[in-house]
């Protein structure tokens, strides 16, 4: 099992070093320091009606002197930000993501508790909470975009219906291997690459139908990440004994919990590749398109008094 | 609907809002700064900017943009607008009858 972790460990410290060395790879914006870069994470998300307001919050921390007044100013502004209504459909975003996020992760938590899990589980539990986070910072991101929150949201719903409806929406599908040979091509393959090929004819152009792709991603993943976690609660020990437990009811419901989180990590990153697949080719359609020609008539005195004529 | 809005409107504003009311009026005139406000009032920003929004959209601030110095950005601007200044009277002369009536009663609690 720890092996497992080796990858994803290894992934983030990849990030973390990607990261360091050119913050601009994954901020928006000058590379300000960290109040700067806070505020304008959270002014980004303010509704079009509040944008004059992010705006305010921002002039003013330009004036505000030492690092730690500034943290102050920028932390205090992140949550008016975040609370002032009305809500952009990118706040809406980043809230509906983080209530799914916590509530996976809570529910995780009460269910090693209930069933006194050992360590292992909690050193998962602390790598789930890392990777969500990490997924929540990047859907914040993303659906601050024009044109990305509610299609990624809307989106990675779809994706993950089609996921619980091909398993008959039933919470022993979650802990059951899928055996039907096609549902795997139509839930990993051809929903997500009509999806981003979707948002990509939707909005005329690639780069927003890959946001689009990455959005719904991490909403479809969260989304199946929760309703896995209460199938596991709600199913407890029941049903067919994990052997990769050791048949225990511990190592069960330990090994229902870490199927969830590689799930989670699966789903996230296959949806979003293939996504990301679909919205590219989109766009090479798109642009392989000639544009309607447009009928130019040369102007002339002579033709105007014609048509007036 | 009418009523809500009624309601709403003429609540009886909180003691933070009061208080940034009561630093506006001191010299309802001059244009204020957002951080010189929160730290005159001892007001986080997490808290003076939505009052201060409320302000704006009930229409008891009047909100400007300092031009930009250099490099740094604009800064908004605020003061009491008349509607404004006839609500702090309003406040300030329920203040005085409440303390000539109770005289323990704080000027927050107006």
């Amino acid at each position: 099992m720890p092996l497992l972790f080796v990858p994803m460990v290894g992934l983030l410290g990849i990030l973390v070093a990607l990261y360091r060395r050119d913050p601009r790879r994954f901020l928006d914006g000058p590379t300000d320091d960290a109040p700067a870069r806070l505020m304008h994470w959270a002014v980004g998300l303010l509704s079009a009606q509040r944008a004059e307001w992010g705006r305010a919050m921002l002039g003013e921390l330009e004036h505000v002197e030492g690092r730690v007044r500034r943290m102050r100013f920028a932390l205090g502004c992140v949550g008016a930000a975040l609370m002032l209504p009305p809500w952009g459909r990118a706040a809406t975003a980043v809230w509906a993501l983080l209530v799914l996020a916590v509530g996976g992760i809570a529910l995780d938590a009460s269910t090693a508790i209930t069933y006194h899990l050992d360590g292992g589980t909690w050193v998962a539990a602390a790598v789930l909470t890392v990777f969500v986070a990490g997924c929540l910072v990047g859907a914040s991101a993303l659906a601050r975009r024009p044109g990305v929150a509610a299609q990624g949201l809307l989106g990675g719903l779809l994706v993950a219906v089609t996921w619980l409806a091909l398993g008959g929406f039933t919470v022993h599908d979650r802990i059951r291997p899928d055996v039907v040979p096609w549902h795997p091509w139509v839930e990993a393959v051809v929903v997500p690459f009509v999806l981003g090929a979707a948002a990509t004819a939707w909005a005329r152009d690639p780069v927003v139908g890959k946001r689009v792709a990455r959005l719904a991603a991490i909403t479809a993943g969260l989304a199946l990440y929760v309703y896995s976690t209460v199938a596991v609660a709600v199913i407890g020990a029941t049903g067919p004994v994990e052997e990769d437990g050791g048949g225990t009811i511990p190592g069960t419901i330990s090994d229902r919990l870490g199927n969830n989180l590689i799930m989670l990590a699966f789903t996230t990153m296959v949806v979003a590749t293939v996504g990301w697949g679909g919205a590219a080719a989109a766009g090479r359609l798109l642009r392989r398109t000639p544009a309607s020609p447009v009928v130019s008539v040369p102007f002339s005195p002579s033709s105007e008094a014609n048509q007036e004529a | 609907m009418c009523r809500l809005v009624v309601v709403q409107a003429d609540r009886r504003p909180s003691p933070q809002t009061i208080r940034v009311l009561g630093a506006l009026a001191t010299d309802p005139t001059r244009w204020r700064y957002g951080y010189d406000l929160a730290t005159e009032v001892h007001l986080k920003s997490g808290s003076l900017y939505p009052i201060l929004v409320r302000l704006a959209d009930r229409g008891l601030l009047d909100t400007s943009w300092e031009p930009a110095i250099g490099s740094r950005p604009p800064r908004h601007l605020y003061r009491l607008s008349p509607n404004g200044r006839e609500l702090v009277a309003a406040l300030t002369a329920a203040r005085v009858e409440r303390s000539e009536r109770h005289p323990q009663h704080r000027w927050s609690e107006a």
